[in-house]
């Protein structure tokens, strides 16, 4: 077949000159990671109210459950061409009750008992991030430290990420770990230990791939080691296993669509560990640019997950592990909700709004129902600003 | 939003840059980093000035290997690529032929003065490695003008985008870039300029992000009884080659587009089916003033 | 299995053309990020960890806290 003709010259000559154009320096800047060009500043202020218990599910008139509030605030900033920093702090505020244990009314319902009097407490959470960028990546260190009244925790993290010569694809890997120390509030409720800790260790390796001039597509494995006290303190009937080993697989994928310019996030979770928890999420979310200033983003997010092996609606304490935790039952949630970004020179405005529902029956698995199961709504307000 | 243009003179022709940004203060630093870019090119690869890499490279002609960077050994590989691509058509080392022709005076040069300089018109005579480049003969010279012009375009908008901007358009003597789209619209408003009638537009579009380079000047020339010479010279012959008047193509990099409008420019007639050949979209006016191509006006 | 099905795709996705760096653009714009806005994310991650059984897969995991 000549070469000189048709479709086989077109391709090589102008593969042939675009691939040597290039290699110049002029045309490098596009594949090499870079940090962000300008200071970042965010902030956030968040409220989130859980359903009250009705009369029904519980013994009582009903009861209400916890008021967060939870504030925000982000700064990201460049440091000599090729290192950043991050600060990210967040102050949550909860007040309400909880569960304390699902006992049996007469007629043989399980119905929860609540935590009888208020319980207050507040969490600061601190961490900082440094990230090196070099040509064919990113590499970063984190350290986060939490503390509430009852609970403290420190947590180190490592991750990079490395393209391939082409920059089509991205491997990248990340190792975490954390020491906790749990040291609950006495006087609302009585505790099942006054102190103890517990450690995590945490493995993800992921890899993207570009797919086309609109699409790429992301794979990622996990493995969590939870090491320690790993019982809910303020519940009256909960006995866990001293250890749980996490696995996850995931999937994500973003497509943009010119003619409506916007994009489409697809992320799907499997998840599975040795408590025989297993749970699917699915989040959609249209990324949708009304002009250059506003853009709408709704977003659906599926989950439904299998009980823990030790789980029952009303716990059989004679059993070595128990819980009547509703969060270890199984069920499936929607959380379904609307965000608004604003864009005003160098500020931009961001709202937000959401409903968590869940309930036994739109769960992928079956299992009694706990009564304890939570509905809530959330509401975001905040404003980011750009040094430009 | 605010839109800001700035004129200027670079690479011996009147130059612009449109730019759509935030603030003024953003504005002024893209165009200075903009600005560097196109004067750093003009001093490193001018034939006129003393210092010049160009400078430097001829001087040695039939001497010493001399030592380059690698922007220098990258544009150069660059032209070899071109060369190739154009069965050797596009030759860095055809600038010699100036010295036969002067479009000032509508004379034409004795046979004999080409034949002299044919030798000196050789791309394989240009020994070169990652670090060095020799012309091996002496008397030969180099003109990395036909590169370097489209590629200071790339350059500069590089810099734009890296300061920042996101919308913008670079046009440095007809070659433009663009970078994004304006608010407003799908892409820049351009015309490409009738060869002859230079106040008139042959093609009007909207340049989306990408490029689009325009080779050949209808007025550098020539007529001698009767008959028009162009400037564009063909280093086989020495003479100048005939067929097409101006082309211009539209590519992702400014570069390439430049290339391939010099290269269907040396083709002659058989320029257009070429093109056709390459998958760029592409204007080209012909001896008759005639319009092909696809940007071509219905 | 899930593992199993998920490398193929990929090995499937190494026949897709090469996307030239500078036709990168849509896949750089913002909203194309695997997490675009990082308050948010971190918020959504805290809040269903705190009423859910599972946590985790996105990336490095955190420290935990005493959320109930």
């Amino acid at each position: 077949m000549s070469a000189r003709n048709g479709n086989g010259e077109r391709h090589t000559t102008l593969l042939a000159l675009t691939s040597s154009a290039m290699l110049l320096p002029a045309y490098q800047g596009a594949q090499a990671d870079a940090p962000p060009e300008y200071t970042e500043l965010g902030l956030r202020y968040s409220k989130y109210k859980e359903d009250d218990i009705p009369g029904r599910k519980s013994f009582g008139s009903g009861s209400e459950r916890y008021d967060i509030d939870v504030a925000q605030f982000h700064l990201l900033a460049p440091v000599a061409d090729s290192w950043s920093v991050a600060l990210d702090v967040a102050w949550e505020d909860m007040s309400g009750a909880s569960p304390w244990f699902v006992g049996e009314s007469a007629d043989g319902d399980p119905r929860v008992i609540m935590s009888g009097a208020s319980i207050e407490d507040t969490r600061t959470e601190v961490s900082v991030n440094t990230r090196y960028y070099y040509d064919r990546g990113n590499a970063g260190l984190s350290y986060t430290n939490s503390d509430e009244d009852d609970y403290q925790s420190d947590a180190v993290s490592l991750d990079g990420a490395f393209n391939s010569a082409d920059g089509m694809r991205t491997y990248a890997a990340a190792i975490s770990a954390s020491w906790d120390d749990i040291e609950p509030t006495q006087g609302a409720v009585p505790t099942n230990t006054l102190q103890d800790d517990k450690d995590i260790r945490s493995a993800w390796i992921g890899v993207s791939q570009i797919v086309s001039k609109r699409a790429i597509v992301r794979f990622g494995l996990s493995y969590t080691y939870r090491d320690g006290f790993l019982t809910d303190p303020y519940k009256n009937r909960d006995s866990r296993p001293d250890e749980r080993k996490e696995w996850t697989a995931s999937a994500g994928y973003r497509h943009f669509f010119q003619q409506q310019d916007a994009a489409l996030h697809v992320d799907y979770r499997y998840f599975d560990d040795d408590w025989d928890v297993v749970s699917h999420t699915l989040d959609l979310s249209w990324h949708q640019n009304v002009n250059d200033q506003l853009q709408l983003i709704p977003f659906l997010r599926y989950y439904s997950q299998d009980e823990a092996e030790f789980f029952d609606v009303v716990a059989d304490t004679s059993q070595r592990y128990y819980a009547d935790d509703y969060r270890l039952s199984a069920f499936g949630a929607f959380t379904y909700g609307l965000r608004l970004r604003r864009e005003l020179g160098n500020w931009s405005l961001n709202l937000a709004g959401e409903r968590y529902k869940s309930d036994e029956s739109w769960g992928l698995y079956s299992g009694d129902e706990a009564p304890g199961l939570v509905d809530y709504w959330r509401y975001s307000l905040g404003v980011d600003y750009v040094f430009r | 939003m605010l839109r800001v243009d700035h004129d200027f003179r670079a690479m011996g022709g009147p130059g612009r840059l449109r730019l759509e940004v935030t603030g003024r203060a953003q504005a002024d630093a893209a165009i200075a980093a903009a600005l560097a870019e196109v004067g750093r090119l003009e001093r490193k690869y001018s034939r006129y000035l003393e210092d010049s890499v160009t400078t430097r490279i001829n001087r040695a002609a039939g001497a010493d290997p001399v030592s380059i960077d690698a922007e220098t050994a990258g544009l150069l590989d660059y032209a070899d690529t071109v060369w190739r691509e154009s069965d050797g058509l596009f030759d860095l080392t055809s600038g010699v032929l100036r010295r036969a022709w002067d479009f000032s005076a509508d004379r034409l040069p004795a046979q004999a003065d080409i034949d002299a300089l044919l030798p000196l018109v050789d791309w394989q005579a240009v020994e070169r490695d990652a670090q060095t480049v020799r012309l091996a003969r002496p008397g030969m010279e180099i003109d990395l003008g036909g590169v370097v012009k489209e590629y200071a375009a790339d350059a500069a908008a590089a810099q734009l985008r890296d300061a920042g901007v996101a919308a913008a358009l670079v046009d440095l003597a007809g070659d433009m870039v663009a970078v994004g789209t304006p608010a407003d619209r799908p892409g820049w408003p351009v015309g490409i300029r009738h060869p002859a009638q230079r106040q008139q537009a042959i093609a009007a579009l909207e340049l989306p992000p990408g490029a689009l380079a325009s080779s050949g000047d209808y007025e550098r020339c020539i007529t001698v009884d009767g008959r028009r010479y162009g400037h564009v010279l063909d280093p086989r012959s020495g003479w100048p080659v005939r067929g097409l008047v101006a082309v211009s193509v539209l590519a992702p990099q400014c570069m390439v587009a430049g290339s391939a409008a010099t290269v269907a420019l040396l083709k002659g007639a058989q320029g257009i089916a070429w093109l056709d050949a390459l998958g760029l979209p592409w204007l080209a006016v012909d001896d008759d003033l005639q319009c092909h191509g696809t940007l071509a006006r219905a | 299995m899930k593992y199993l099905s998920a490398c193929c795709l990929l090995a499937a996705l190494c026949g897709c053309t090469t996307v030239q760096p500078w036709e990168r653009g849509l896949l750089a714009k913002p909203e194309m990020q695997w997490q675009p806005d990082t308050m948010e994310g971190v918020l959504q991650n805290q809040i269903h960890a705190s009423k859910e059984a599972s946590s985790g897969g996105s990336g490095a995991a955190g420290g935990g806290c005493g959320c109930n």
